[in-house]
This record gives C-alpha cells, sequence and structure tokens, in this order.
C-alpha cells in the first residue's frame, strides 16, 4: 500500500486547474494548518484537504495520508508532554533524571494535541498536493526561474517510487537466497543500484541535450473556467488565514492554563475554509465537459 | 552519392579502466536513410559503436579515443552529446533506464524544451510523433502505469519527436514480448521508409530485423568483421561466426542450399521454388490441459485451482492448473502482463494466492528477472562459494566484484545463489536470456538439462521461442491470466502466429529448429 499518493490524472476540476492554481489551493491549506493552533480550525483544514481530495476523485488516496498523518500526529503530542513540563496541572509526577524533572501537565498533553493536529493538517495539505497536482507541469513552473534545479527535483519525484521498487525487489531477491543476506549487505547493494541508474538516466539526459538546455519561454495560456475557480478558492483561503491570523482569531495560550478562543469568528473561518476549498471542486460548475447538443 | 551521414576511419576507444579496447581501428559510413544492424555476440562493441555515435563516448563514459569518428561532419571527439543530439536519437536497451519525467507528454517534450523551442512548436511536434508511433492514446497517461512495449514506444517518441537524420537503438526489443518486439521493428522500417530516418539497431536477435535491412555490420572483439547487405552476412556468418547465422541460415546451411535467406518469406520462396516442403507431421492443435494418468510419483509441484485477484484491479491468475512432475522442463510463454512472473512468484511463495492452493514437493529455487539483484557482496565467491563458481563457469572470476560481471556472467552467478547449493524439487527462472547472444543460450539450456537430469522440475518464463525449443519437453501459454495451451513445444510452437519459431514458420511447423528442419529437407532432397 501505498502510503504517499502518487499523482494519477482524473477527471476533476482539481486535476484539470492549471498546475500553479491547484498547488496554489494546497499550498493555501497548508499555510492555514501552519499558521493556527487552534483545533477547530486545524480540524477544518484536515476536513477542507479531505473533502478537496474527495471531490476530486482522490478520497482513497487522502484516506492512505490520513494513515501517515496520524501516527506523526501521535508522535508529536506524546513528545510535547515529556519535553514540556509546563503548565498548572499536574497530572503525573516524574523523578529526577538527567538533572531535570520529568513531570506531565495537562496543559503540555494539550498542547502536543494541538501541535499534533497543526502537523496532521499540512501532511492533509501536502497529501493533496501530492495526489492532484502534476508534478510535470508544477515543475515546469520553475524551469524558467531554475530550469536544472527543476529538472533535478523532477527526476527525484520520478526516481523515489522507481528506487523504492529497485529496493522491494533486491528484498524479494533475498528471499530468494538459500540463506538470507545482512539487511546492510542488501541496503549496499541497493544503493549501489540506485547509483547505477542514476548514471543511465544522467546518460539520456545527455543525449537529449541537457548539457546544452536553455530555460523554455514563456508559455501563454488562456484561463480556463477550472483555472479560475481554483486559483480564487487558493487566494481565498490565503487571505482569509492571514488576515484572520493578523487580527487575533483562533488564538490560543497553552500554558499556565490552556485558553482558548472559541466564537463566532472561529466558527466563521473553520466553515469558510471548508467551504472556500471545496466551492470549486463541487456543484454544476466543477463538471468537465460541454453541454449537451 | 549522397555525403556519408556519420563514417570512422580506424577509431578505436578504450574505456578508462579497460585493459583491452572496446573498439580497434573501425572503418565505416552510414549513408542517410540507410537501415543498418549491428551484429555481435555480447562484448564484441555494439553498445561502444551506438554510444560513440551519440558522442557518449568518449564525453560521458570517459576513456582513450583514436581515429576519426564524424556524424554530419562533426567529430565526435570534439562534440558532445548534447550537439549531436540534433542530428541523432537514441533509445536504449532498458525503457526503464531512460525515461526521465513523470508524464508521457512531458517525456517526450524534453528534448524540445531543452532546446528552447516554443510552446507551440512543442505541442505541435509531439502531437505529430505520438501519432506516427501510435501513442496518442498514451499522452496523458503516468510512464509508471506503462507496460514495457508502451514504454519503449515512448521512450522512441521521445528520441524522434526533433526529427533526427540517425536513429540509434541498442537492443530495444530485448525487453518486449514477440508480438511488442516485432511492432517495434516494423514501426522502425516505417519510419525509416517513410521518414528517410537513418536507423541503426544492435540487436543480438538478428532475424527479428534482417528483411527491413539494407546493411549488417558484424562486431568481433571490437573491430569490424564483416561489412554488406544481409545475404552476405548470413553467408560469411555461416562460414565464420556460427553464433550470429539466424536460425533460417542456419536451416539452410546445415541443408546444403544456398543463399541463406533472409526473412522468413525469402525461406519459404525457396523452399516452394525448390519443390522443397518438409514432409513432417502438421503440427495437432494444443490441449488446453494435460491429463495426467492416475498414480505415479507425487508432482514437484502444482498449482490448484490458483486465483489472485487484486484489490483494487483485475483479476492477475484466474483458476490456473499447473502440474510439473520431477525431471520435466517447461517453457511458460505468453506476452508480457499475461501473470508469467506472478506464477512463479507465488509458487516459489513470495505471493499467496487469494484462492486456490499450491503443493511442493520440497524447496522451490526462484531465479527473479535482475540477476543483479542477488548479488549483494564485494566479491563473487562471498556470492556462491567455490562450488557455486566452478559450475557457474566463474572460478576464474573469484575476486571480481559481480557489478564488473558481464551480463551472462552476472546471470549464472544469479543461478547458482538462488540455487544456493542445490536439493530443490522445482527450479524456477524469470526471463533469464534476456539480452543473451546465442552461446550463453546454450550453455544456459545445457545447464537447465542438468538440473533436470537431477531430478528438478524447471520451468523458465521466457519470450524465447527458440529458446523454448531448444531446452523444453513442454510448453505452457498464458494469456490473461490463463492457461491458453499446454503441450509438446512441437504442439504450441509449430503452429503459432507469434509463439512460434522462425524454421517452424519457413516450414508449416514441420520443424522447430534448425537441426531438425535440415534433416526434413535433406530427406526431401533425397527423395
Amino acid at each position: 500500500m501505498r502510503v504517499i499518493p502518487v499523482y494519477r490524472p482524473r477527471p476533476s476540476a482539481l486535476h484539470a486547474a492549471r498546475a500553479g492554481a491547484a498547488a496554489g489551493l494546497c499550498a493555501a491549506l497548508a499555510l492555514a494548518g501552519a499558521l493556527f493552533e487552534h483545533p477547530l480550525i486545524t480540524a477544518a483544514v484536515i476536513v477542507a484537504a479531505y473533502a478537496a481530495g474527495a471531490a476530486a476523485q482522490v478520497g482513497r488516496e487522502m484516506s492512505r495520508v490520513a494513515l501517515l498523518a496520524l501516527p506523526l500526529a501521535a508522535l508529536v503530542a506524546v513528545i510535547n508532554p515529556l519535553v514540556y513540563s509546563e503548565g498548572e496541572t499536574l497530572l503525573v509526577r516524574g523523578g529526577e533524571f538527567l538533572g531535570r524533572r520529568w513531570d506531565v501537565t495537562l496543559e503540555a498533553v494539550a498542547a502536543g494535541g494541538l501541535a499534533g493536529l497543526r502537523v496532521a493538517a499540512v501532511v492533509m495539505a501536502l497529501g493533496l498536493l501530492s495526489a492532484a497536482v502534476d508534478p510535470d507541469a508544477l515543475l515546469r513552473l520553475f524551469r524558467r526561474v531554475s530550469y536544472r534545479s527543476a529538472l533535478s527535483a523532477a527526476l527525484a519525484v520520478r526516481l523515489v517510487p522507481v528506487l523504492a521498487r529497485d529496493a522491494g525487489r533486491m528484498g524479494e531477491a533475498a528471499r530468494c537466497r538459500a540463506e538470507a543476506p545482512e539487511r546492510l549487505l542488501v541496503a549496499r547493494a541497493a544503493l549501489s543500484g540506485a547509483l547505477d541508474r542514476a548514471v543511465d538516466v544522467a546518460a539520456a539526459l545527455e543525449v537529449r541535450g541537457y548539457a546544452t538546455a536553455t530555460p523554455p519561454p514563456r508559455a501563454r495560456r488562456l484561463w480556463s473556467r477550472h483555472d479560475l475557480a481554483v486559483g480564487a478558492a487558493a487566494l481565498a483561503v490565503a487571505a482569509g488565514a492571514i488576515a484572520a491570523r493578523a487580527v487575533g482569531v483562533g488564538s490560543v495560550e497553552a500554558y499556565p492554563t490552556l485558553e482558548l478562543a472559541l466564537g463566532p469568528a472561529e466558527l466563521l473561518l473553520a466553515c469558510g475554509l471548508v467551504v472556500a476549498a471545496t466551492a470549486p471542486l463541487a456543484g454544476r460548475s466543477a463538471r468537465l465537459g460541454v453541454a449537451r447538443a | 552519392m549522397p555525403e556519408p551521414l556519420a563514417c570512422a576511419e580506424r577509431f578505436s576507444f578504450r574505456y578508462a579502466e579497460a585493459a583491452e579496447p572496446s573498439l580497434r581501428e573501425v572503418d565505416l559510413s552510414l549513408e542517410p536513410g540507410s537501415f543498418t544492424v549491428l551484429a555481435g555476440v555480447s562484448g564484441s562493441g555494439k553498445s561502444t559503436l551506438l554510444r560513440a555515435l551519440c558522442g557518449l563516448v568518449p564525453h560521458f563514459h570517459g576513456g582513450e579515443a583514436s581515429g576519426v569518428l564524424e556524424v554530419a561532419g562533426m567529430s565526435v571527439r570534439d562534440h558532445g552529446p548534447a550537439e549531436l543530439s540534433r542530428l541523432c536519437g537514441v533509445v536504449m536497451q532498458d525503457p526503464e533506464r531512460q525515461v526521465v519525467l513523470g508524464g508521457v507528454r512531458a517525456e517526450i517534450s524534453l528534448p524540445l524544451e531543452h532546446r528552447g523551442e516554443s510552446p507551440g512548436a512543442v505541442a505541435r511536434a509531439v502531437e505529430e510523433v505520438a501519432l506516427a508511433l501510435g501513442v496518442e492514446r498514451l499522452l496523458d497517461r503516468r510512464t509508471d502505469t506503462l507496460s514495457g512495449g508502451e514504454l519503449q514506444r515512448v521512450a522512441l517518441a521521445a528520441a524522434l519527436v526533433h526529427r533526427p537524420a540517425l536513429l540509434l537503438l541498442d537492443e530495444p526489443a530485448s525487453q518486449l514480448d514477440p508480438v511488442a518486439g516485432d511492432e517495434l521493428v516494423w514501426l522502425l522500417r516505417r519510419l525509416n521508409e517513410d521518414w528517410g530516418t537513418a536507423v541503426v539497431i544492435a540487436e543480438h536477435r538478428t532475424e527479428r530485423c534482417l528483411a527491413a535491412a539494407d546493411r549488417v555490420i558484424a562486431l568481433e572483439d571490437g573491430a569490424v568483421a564483416c561489412d554488406g547487405p544481409p545475404q552476405r552476412f548470413l553467408s560469411w556468418a555461416a562460414e565464420s561466426a556460427e553464433a550470429l547465422a539466424t536460425p533460417l541460415a542456419r536451416l539452410f546451411e546445415l541443408s546444403g542450399l544456398r543463399p541463406p535467406p533472409v526473412s522468413v518469406k525469402h525461406a519459404r520462396e525457396a523452399l516452394r521454388g525448390g519443390d522443397l516442403s518438409p514432409g513432417g507431421p502438421r503440427p495437432q492443435p494444443p490441449r488446453l490441459a494435460r491429463r495426467r494418468p492416475r498414480g505415479g510419483p507425487p508432482p514437484a509441484l502444482a498449482l490448484r485451482d490458483v486465483w489472485l485477484e487484486l484489490e483494487d484491479g483485475p483479476a492477475v491468475l484466474r483458476g490456473i492448473d499447473l502440474r510439473l512432475d520431477p525431471g520435466e522442463r517447461v517453457a511458460l510463454m505468453g506476452r508480457n502482463g499475461a501473470g508469467k512472473s506472478t506464477l512463479l512468484r507465488m509458487a516459489k511463495g513470495l505471493v499467496e494466492p487469494s484462492r486456490g492452493r499450491i503443493e511442493r514437493a520440497g524447496d522451490v529455487a526462484l531465479l527473479l528477472q535482475t540477476p543483479g539483484d542477488y548479488l549483494v557482496h564485494e566479491r563473487a565467491r562471498e556470492e556462491a562459494g567455490e562450488r557455486g563458481l566452478e559450475l557457474a563457469g566463474l572460478a576464474h572470476r573469484a575476486e571480481a566484484n559481480p557489478r564488473d560481471l558481464s551480463g551472462g556472467e552476472r546471470q549464472r552467478l544469479a543461478l547458482e545463489v538462488a540455487l544456493g547449493g542445490g536439493g530443490h524439487s522445482a527450479v524456477l527462472l524469470d526471463e533469464p536470456t534476456r539480452g543473451m547472444d546465442r552461446p550463453h543460450k546454450d550453455a544456459l539450456a545445457a545447464r537447465v538439462r542438468a538440473l533436470a537430469g537431477a531430478g528438478a522440475a524447471v520451468a523458465v518464463a521466457t519470450h524465447d521461442t527458440e529458446f523454448a525449443a531448444t531446452f523444453a519437453d513442454r510448453v505452457v501459454l498464458l494469456g490473461q491470466g490463463e492457461v491458453i495451451a499446454d503441450g509438446s513445444p512441437e504442439e504450441v510452437l509449430g503452429g503459432g502466429w507469434h509463439f512460434s519459431t522462425e524454421v517452424a514458420r519457413a516450414t508449416d511447423g514441420a520443424a522447430l529448429l534448425a537441426g531438425e528442419g535440415a534433416a526434413l529437407l535433406r530427406a526431401e532432397l533425397v527423395r
């Protein structure tokens, strides 16, 4: 099972939108997730990313991303109370170890949970980017800025699953031997194989004129309705999140006691994020194709 | 006479760390619009010559070059692959290793984008080359979802999108099934005829492309040993390099017939013209499943109503019933994606069936498609021990790094690693002849016979019909995850369309291999 989703073309408005707009929406969601600690808002970002994915026909991939996000969030939630012992409500009185006290407080547990949720929100937004935005088209955007870096990134994107497949094959071959070799030996051989593969790809690039490559000229492409709708949604999500943060919506104070602002502004922002992120992907306007004659 | 597209005068090249040169004083001249086949056994210098023609040698690989090699007047010693790429398109052996980007459209566009072409020009060129090569339906696919044949066509499209005058291909069909391999050669012929693209193709199985070629250059130890039209090459091969002769040329040579035919059509015409129709029995249609007598020894390996149904895809194997007896030599055939590799992996226990059961009389050895995956140590001796090296014929390379061995040597070593000292009830080999020349295939066939002689059931998944006819006493044909034919090589390969040997096609299935076909023809001649 692939936890990190791989882009596949699907008949959806998000896939049909230009890479810049679609990536913009995902980046805006990630930004919203990163800006706020408030659980209602980070949960809204998670819901928005999942709902946008479902509307873009990558719901299954987003479920797998959630499987990746959950343990990451749990890890952050567990580590935080072990590292921070601020807070007034003591839950567990730990002993002295390595020159410090290891107390666990309710506030540190809560702050860990909030930070975990924040991580999950960012992971979900990036998962949506990985599942629904064509990496080749996205990297083409950057080629005018730095052609070789963009191409290297494109290669890395392509080679990561290929190398993972190589490593899987080597693992199978190890199982076919009378005596399984040490893992370190297999890992070293897999690394050598990766280098061989990299040399082959470099040769393929050379014979396609890489050494004399020039940045491609600017491409002018008219904005489709999906480009406009998804781009507008990205702007709305980003602008809404930044403005709300600037005026102090969704403020959270974890220490010394947990204080959460929970009013109409937070509710409005949470609902607004979900609606703005999913609106261009749902309903009649999101349908692809042309009207019947 | 038109100006030559490429010409070499006493061109030699030695790789940086090699003791011997890979190319020795090569003289050649390639005309525009010509179709040239490069023949030669493994290590004869075919790939190096192709890499020299596109500038990878000496600029990318490094080494010592002498003499002259020019492409359209540009010396490859002074001009690198990027400059020569305007004139040359290159397709390598393994399509997976030359695809750079994730999307097909982006992949085909890349050479033009490197040249800074306008988006409109790129879009038009991609559309045209896709239509010309029949890959237009793949344009919006991801490269990691394509079959080997599709990927090779995409690589060909990327090599041709800028309309090069010279197309260089290094064993492009070695990873493909017979259907995809034949399609590729026909496509090259069309490109050559319709667009005038000069084609240079290195190929072990020259019979695939001789009919399309104007000329064959045979290399021996890096030197040109024969340079002439296909018929002259075949006559030369019959006398001086039997390993390079096609099956039909060997058939004619052994029968005392002249001249050697360059294609099945020519062979049939020659036989018909000489009133020679081998009088063997016509092959019977193969049975769907073999009936086994009740009782007898238990099977070495048996698959009973085995299914593999993917969670989010079609069934890969559908109700496979297959029994392999001790000492049996079975060729498992079928086009790419028919389920051969999955069946072997399941027989070994790497994949669990979703339904059905598998019975194994003992240990099962499996050699997967990529022999390099088995080789994890720094020295060959550490991989297979002294005994294994002896069996692989590699005792003299005991201290060599397995990655420095040739393809054939690596294959033999990996087989001994997989066998791990022996004692297996079944030995399974997945596509072991990819990119192998005939002497190595003959050696592998002998090893298969030895393993079967020692009591193991041996099953080999292969696309190589000649190899199957050489080693197998039974051929199982898979299609869409089902057994669609199961019988003797004569039954299955004698009357097939694609899954048939060249000799069988020329003799209407009366014989599969040159030796037995020649015996029939000699009998006809006496009569």
